[in-house]
């Protein structure tokens, strides 16, 4: 039995949900400090071309402008995980975001006046889009940085990984099926623009960085780098994020642009993306070519997965190159796969680099996988829900990657949403029924898919750690000090219920510190699932060291043996013994030992480093869903309607219900923009949808049901035996649409996003084949 | 970084005064501003006066006034106050459900029906259903001397109208029906249910006798040409045709005189292609 606890597992709100729904927040944009600036940037006009010239004189001359930059007036480091980034391009423009110049002016609109001002000359290049063409041999090297490491110059990035052996499994095999898949460029649309604000002493040599970052202390090492400085002297603070979703894990030019206009003038500088500039200089999902052959034999079990995939790294190499790391998972072990064989490169082109995006490539390495699972289960004469079930993870499995399943809610996630979904009834009567649904303009589909996750941290860094500091005060108040961040997922009010149920100190007396590089202890970041799981482990670790102190000092003061207390109501009681908490504190300040009630811990997840082969048990724990998918295509519109969604997941175990929930619709509604309507258009380079009148973000009137069942698994790595549940929610979401798509219309398309146009010219096709073939 | 004039004239009188005394002047109506803060963001004129409509007491502009012809819309109403009246839902759908198809509820607040009409938005939603209901508009100039014309010929073209620069529009009429038993709706077809902006739309209202035998009808298309269009051509093929039982071929032949008025371009949001079949593909189905 399970033990019933105190707070965990009851909706608890947000701590800060009062200050975000009065407008009380202060976001990064709210912030103005004693005579600042604010700084802007001046992009290329064109995606690819030589710079002849940068004449900045006139703006210099405006009146109101402090200072103007460009490449010539720096001494910087490149940026970027493959340092391939200037932070000002001086010779060539290389994609529509290319820095060129920035300005420091008294106000926005004098910055504005004196961008304009500011003359390039220009030498347009033709361009190259497409990863294909970057490819061939008389394709000019696109990146003069890049290492030419992998066999081809414009080659930014190479993974290979296997397992098993694929020509025996080949001959295993009853199908097999080879599909091209391709996915589009999304982006993440946070609510809040990209924003900076950093303030330079040059007093002592301190640079003080208000950052929208997900990364403090990586932030802290790369501005550090990349502007030649001590990573100590820099301060990064982070004000209320206005949306992460992974978008903040690269440090991008604006950035130390930022900062170097501060370090020119001694003054603060604030910089504030527009929203137009947001959405062509801000990360991406990255678009991906994904050619997948995958084969099952006579009893549906599958036999292997061959992939290459070919990603458009854009003309920088960010983080978003990485992706594979968490794909190769996919492709390994999401499901059982006797053989696996994985190839991916990351493409140099002219295009806008990516980034990095909740899900990190899992989606779409999910839709391929999950779209290719029906193809086979219709090939085989399997039910397309039976054909999972026989090849589901399961408690105990190592797969071949070395991920080891210590618990594993993969078939009862499955279980639960074919049956709350009614799948096979609706599957079914698609199939006897076709006759009569053929005349009506709508037609109904269900879809089914599933995906892996890291639920308990991804070691891919040096360390996958998180500290905590805990202080309780002269009146029983609580702060927690944690290294980890608060990007608006909830984690605060996580570490404030777990302090709850162990101290017994009420919520109102909790405070979290957690945005000051200078004051919290370190921690890698928040990605990959992981705060609750680090960050709530690492605050059970200092948790249990303030309880051996006061454990030790209450039992003095009630002269009984050192025991254990039980902690409620901030007291703790033995027996019949009652002492309040803050009393033991002061007792144990003012009296002996004289020592402050304040503890440090720091916790390293169980998980290993991969090896050279890409084989290791990455995570503390594995995070495993299913999503059934119900949707209506409006076959005179080619729209599609989700009706329904029905989400079963892994989670551990429930931590937040009310947090839960918001992270499962909210990776709900992510996957079905990047399923049906969301795409940046791109036309050699430039992006023509740089707003949301253009870019279709669905909005809170296009929300379906989302119907959610959570599966305990209780497993012993995580607090209380909970998994990381942040990504999970968006990953199988494409997936199962064009599943269910597929159901209802009967044709399968092999490209996101599934669009009103896109679909209604297959099934104008479909209609004259049909005629043409009577 | 917006830097105009603003004046606030606040009756008929002191309006009238500031059209003229700003004719040399580069000067822009503000009503709701929805669709003009968009305009001057995109493009801002130098030395720009805007006189604001918003402070405006006058009935003529500002109220829904209904009489035996039929209803007279000041230019002002917001399109929340259109959905707010019975009169219009229970004889307009179209207008009705074209009006709660702007936008989203904090847009429909500032929205003013004048300002759609003077946008000339070929996607604009009450426009196209306007258009249907073969409104007319009253223009006032400066001087206070009022025209009529009819709101198809007072479009002229994207973003372009008949009005001269000391004029402004007042309010619009909308002729009352002839007859109770009516088909009468909207159809928008766009990727998002709220926050969207027509691919192409189509706007109708068909008024029928007992028989339902169609006595007038309606038909406007919008998003599929420079200007919404009435399809006068399909709207005489309808008219004595029980349109409760029409045959295939005579679906087919109004859905073709349809056709005849769309000249949709190509965007980043749809192609002319797909603007062209929806409409053709709805306007059948208003008929089935
Ligand atoms: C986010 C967003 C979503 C939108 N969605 C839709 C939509 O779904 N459907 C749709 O149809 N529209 C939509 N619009 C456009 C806009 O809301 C409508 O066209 C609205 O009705 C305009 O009215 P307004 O009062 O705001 O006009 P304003 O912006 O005040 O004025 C519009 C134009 O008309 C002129 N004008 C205004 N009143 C008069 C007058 N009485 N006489 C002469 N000229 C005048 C102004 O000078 C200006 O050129 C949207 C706009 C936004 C910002």
């Amino acid at each position: 039995m399970v033990k019933e606890l105190k707070i965990i597992g009851k909706s608890t709100p947000k701590l800060d949900a009062k200050e975000r729904v009065t407008g009380k927040s202060v976001y990064g944009h709210d912030i103005e400090l004693p005579g600042m600036l604010h700084g802007m940037i001046l992009r290329t006009k064109y995606p690819c071309a030589k710079i002849i010239s940068i004449d900045v004189s006139e703006a210099k001359a405006l009146d109101g402008v402090m200072c103007v930059i460009t490449a010539a007036d720096v001494d910087v480091n490149q940026i970027g995980y493959k340092r391939d980034h200037p932070i000002f391009k001086s010779k060539t423009v290389n994609c529509n975001r290319d820095e060129i110049a920035a300005v420091a002016a008294t106000t926005k609109e004098i910055a504005k006046k004196a961008l304009s001002l500011i003359k390039v000359e220009y030498e347009v290049k033709k361009g190259i889009y497409n990863p294909f063409d970057a490819l061939k041999e008389d394709a000019p090297k696109l990146n003069e940085f890049s290492h030419d490491k992998f066999g081809n110059k414009n080659i930014g990035e190479s993974f290979h990984y296997e397992h098993g052996n694929i020509e025996d499994q080949k001959k295993l095999s009853k199908v097999i099926i080879t599909k091209r898949y391709e996915t589009s460029r999304v982006t993440h649309c946070c609510m809040a623009t990209s924003n900076i604000t950093a303030s330079y002493s040059k007093l002592d040599g301190q640079l003080t960085i208000w950052a929208s970052t997900q990364v403090p202390f990586l932030y802290q090492r790369d501005v550090a780098h990349a502007l030649k400085m001590e990573p100590s002297k820099i301060r990064i603070i982070q004000p209320i994020i206005g949306g992460g979703f992974g978008s903040k894990l690269d440090m991008l030019p604006f950035e130390p642009i930022c900062a170097l206009l501060s370090i020119k003038t001694g003054k603060p500088v604030q910089l504030l993306y527009s929203r137009e500039e947001e959405f062509i200089a801000s990360p991406t999902r990255q678009p991906m070519i994904i050619d997948l052959t995958t084969g099952a034999n006579e009893n549906g079990k599958f036999t292997f997965r061959e992939v290459k995939i070919t990603m458009d790294n854009g003309a920088y190499t960010s983080w978003g190159a990485t992706t594979p790391f968490v794909m190769m998972q996919t492709y390994s072990s999401l499901y059982q796969v006797p053989a696996c064989s994985f190839d991916a490169k990351a493409i140099y082109t002219n295009n806008p680099f990516a980034g990095s995006f909740r899900g990190y490539g899992n989606p779409q390495a999910t839709y391929s996988i999950e779209t290719n699972i029906d193809l086979l289960a219709k090939e085989l004469g399997i039910g397309k829900d039976e054909i999972r079930l026989i090849n589901a993870n399961y408690k105990g499995e190592i797969t071949g990657q070395g991920l080891n399943f210590k618990t594993c809610g993969a078939i009862p996630a499955l279980k639960k949403v074919i049956e709350e979904s009614k799948y096979s009834q609706r599957i079914k009567s698609q199939i006897s029924n076709s006759k009569s649904q053929e005349s009506g303009r709508y037609k109904k589909g269900i879809g089914l898919a599933s995906m892996l996750h890291v639920g308990g941290g991804a070691k891919i860094y040096r360390s996958d750690g998180c500290g905590t500091r805990l202080k309780i005060d002269h009146y029983g108040y609580l702060t927690i000090i944690t290294g980890s961040n608060e990007i608006g997922q909830g984690s605060e009010t996580v570490l404030a219920m777990i302090a709850v149920e162990e101290l017994g100190i009420p919520i109102e007396k909790i405070k979290v510190i957690n945005t000051d590089t200078d004051v919290k202890p370190w921690d890698v970041g928040v990605h990959a699932s992981r705060t609750s799981f680090v960050a709530g482990n690492s605050l059970l670790g200092a948790i249990k060291l303030i309880k051996e102190k006061l454990n030790k000092q209450a039992a003095k003061l009630l002269c009984i043996e050192n025991s254990d207390f039980i902690y409620q109501n901030g007291s703790m009681f033995h027996d019949d013994k009652e002492i309040k908490i803050d009393k033991v504190v002061r007792e144990m300040h003012f009296g002996l030992p004289n020592e402050l009630c304040v503890v440090e811990y720091f916790y390293e997840p169980p998980s290993s480093f991969q090896d050279k082969e890409f084989k290791g048990d990455v995570s503390g724990n594995y995070a495993f869903a299913s999503q059934a998918i119900e949707v209506e295509v409006d076959t005179l519109t080619g729209k599609v309607k989700v009706l329904n969604v029905f989400v079963s997941q892994d989670v551990g175990r429930v931590l937040n219900p009310l947090a839960l929930q918001g992270q499962i619709e909210g990776g709900v509604a992510t996957g079905i923009g990047f399923a049906l309507t969301e795409e940046m258009i791109y036309k050699n380079g430039m992006l023509l949808n740089p707003n949301f009148h253009g870019y279709k973000l669905l909005t809170s009137m296009d929300m379906p049901d989302v119907n959610f069942y959570p599966v305990e698994t209780y497993d012993d790595a995580g607090p209380y035996g909970s998994k990381g549940v942040g990504e999970a929610p968006l990953i199988p979401t494409a997936a199962a649409i064009a599943n269910a798509v597929a159901d209802a219309i009967g044709i399968e398309f092999y490209s996101l996003p599934l669009s009103p146009e896109k679909i209604l010219k297959a099934l104008k096709e479909k209609t004259i084949n049909k005629v043409l073939s009577i | 970084m917006l830097d105009f004039d603003v004046i606030s004239p606040k009756t008929s009188h002191e309006l009238f005064e500031v059209i003229s005394n700003s004719q040399d002047k580069n000067y822009r109506f503000g009503a709701g501003y929805t669709d003009l803060i968009n305009d001057l963001n995109n493009n801002l004129q130098q030395n720009l006066t805007v006189i604001n409509l918003a402070k405006l007491n006058d009935n003529n502009f500002k109220a829904i006034n209904i009489n035996e012809n039929g209803v007279q819309i000041g230019a002002l109403v917001t399109a929340t106050q259109l959905l707010e009246n019975n009169i219009i839902q229970n004889n307009y759908p179209v207008l009705w459900e074209a009006t709660n198809s702007v936008a989203s509820g904090q847009i429909r607040a500032s929205a003013t029906i004048g300002g759609n009409v003077c946008q000339a938005s070929p996607s604009g939603d009450m426009s196209c259903a306007l258009v249907a209901l073969k409104a007319v508009c009253e223009i006032i100039d400066s001087k206070g001397n009022i025209r009529e014309e009819n709101i198809s010929d007072f479009f002229r073209g994207v973003k372009k109208t008949s009005l001269k620069k000391n004029e402004i529009l007042r309010s619009i009429f909308v002729p009352i029906n002839i007859s109770k038993n009516i088909k009468s709706g909207y159809i928008k077809v766009g990727t998002r249910n709220s926050m969207e902006i027509a691919i192409a739309s189509i706007a109708y209202h068909f008024q029928k006798d007992e028989q339902n035998n169609v006595i007038d009808a309606g038909y406007a298309i919008g998003a599929v040409a420079p200007t919404i269009v009435f399809t006068k051509d399909a709207c005489d093929f309808i008219l004595g045709k029980n349109i409760n039982s029409l045959n295939e071929t005579d679906v087919k032949q109004f859905a073709n005189l349809i056709k005849k008025y769309a000249k949709p371009i190509s965007d980043i949001r749809a192609s002319a292609w797909y603007r062209e079949e929806v409409l053709i593909n709805l306007s059948e189905t208003i008929l089935k």
